[in-house]
């Protein structure tokens, strides 16, 4: 193997394995949760300058337990995908609540427990890895 | 810092002098070039270096080498989490070079999460190396100053449990080696194996430690003392291998 050869593939490695993220799974989920009190924070996804999601966002509140709702969510496809409890309906200052984990079906995620909750008041879809926001829900 | 700056430029007339002052003393000594080109890995990033270095060869069996040269290094990453870069605030205390022996100060620690780094550094290095045998030798480089270009990058500050979304992470122009966190900027340093397989050529296995650094300009850390903090570093112990051509 020629030293050029040996230069390109150790590039190639190195860029492969430092730029690529896995797009999100594409089940279709039907997470249920237990519901105490009523759904009164409730919004749906609407307009944002990258991808097409649609569905409903609301809090759910069961024994001291919030929980993110994603109900009937179907998104398209990105890398990296995460869902955030924003302030701002541009994620400025939010709260992470991890990866999605599906584009399609009804998932949940839960909050701390200790968050004011009415100082967040958009549920976001957003591509970390590129900065891109897919959707915004505004759930109060 | 004034003193810090003062001891670096003494450190480095004084690498530059190293030839004169061993010829003065009547120690023999030759000279070398050697080109190195290493690739390592670690924990959610990579690193390429290339670099030229110009050896003295000291002692009567020429077994030391101290050279001088600059080094191109790329640091390569995803998701890479960089953490308050300012010594007063990252250490226990800030005195030269005993800094490293300083505790950490995590309770003044936020984390910036930089998306997709990638640093361009292109630094002075200083290097020293002996020879073990014919065939085999040890060394330690390290970068002592330079600078930085590299991709602007999203990334997300967490700090006192909100986070927040920086659009535009630079890495951190100016690199100066000030010993431990009193550092700026993207600085590499290598311990090295080398094994000589054919004349002029050899192989090199390499420990690096790896600094690397950028800057937020929308947003900010604000630490407990007041101070907006906007550089933020990552420290890395990567594995690696390389080749080095000398003549």
């Amino acid at each position: 193997m020629t030293m050029t050869k040996f230069g390109v593939l150790v590039l190639f490695c190195l860029v492969s394995a430092f730029t690529k993220q896995n797009a999100t799974s594409t089940e279709a989920l039907m997470e249920t949760i237990e519901v105490s009190n009523s759904m009164s924070l409730k919004g749906k996804f609407e307009n944002g300058p990258f991808g097409i999601v649609s569905g409903n966002a609301f809090i759910s509140f069961s024994n001291n337990q919030k929980n993110l709702v994603l109900e009937n969510l179907s998104s398209s496809n990105g890398p990296d995908l995460h869902v955030y409890l924003s302030k701002e309906i541009q994620p400025i200052n939010f709260i992470d609540l991890g990866r999605l984990k599906s584009i399609n079906g009804t998932q949940v995620y839960s909050i701390d427990s200790n968050l004011n909750i009415k100082d967040f008041k958009f549920a976001l879809v957003h591509c970390q890895q590129f900065n891109h926001l897919f959707r915004s829900a505004n759930i109060q | 810092m004034y003193w810090n700056k003062f001891y670096f430029f003494l450190g480095v007339i004084g690498i530059f002098n190293m030839g004169n002052q061993l010829k003065a003393q009547g120690i023999k000594n030759s000279n070398r070039n050697e080109f190195a080109f290493s690739s390592t890995i670690g924990e959610n990033q990579g690193s390429l270096s290339l670099g030229y270095n110009y050896h003295w060869l000291i002692g009567k069996k020429q077994r030391l080498e101290l050279g001088i040269g600059t080094r191109l290094t790329s640091v390569l990453g995803s998701k890479l989490n960089y953490t308050t870069a300012p010594a007063n605030l990252a250490r226990t205390y800030t005195a030269p070079f005993l800094i490293v022996f300083a505790g950490q100060s995590y309770e003044n620690w936020d984390t910036l999460q930089v998306q997709r780094p990638l640093v361009f550094a292109l630094n002075t290095t200083a290097t020293i190396k002996y020879h073990v045998s014919k065939k085999l030798s040890a060394g330690f480089n390290i970068d002592l100053f330079g600078v930085s270009l590299g991709r602007s990058s999203s990334a997300i500050l967490t700090s006192n449990g909100i986070t927040k979304t920086e659009s535009l992470a630079k890495p951190t122009a100016v690199n100066l080696l000030l010993t431990g966190d009193l550092d700026h900027g993207t600085l590499n340093s290598e311990a090295f194996l080398d094994y000589q397989f054919k004349k002029g050529w050899g192989i090199r296995l390499v420990y690096q430690f790896l600094f690397s650094e950028y800057r937020t300009n929308n947003i900010y850390q604000i630490a407990p003392d007041g101070t907006k903090v906007y550089r933020f570093r990552n420290k890395a112990n990567n594995f690696g291998i390389g080749i080095n051509y000398s003549f």
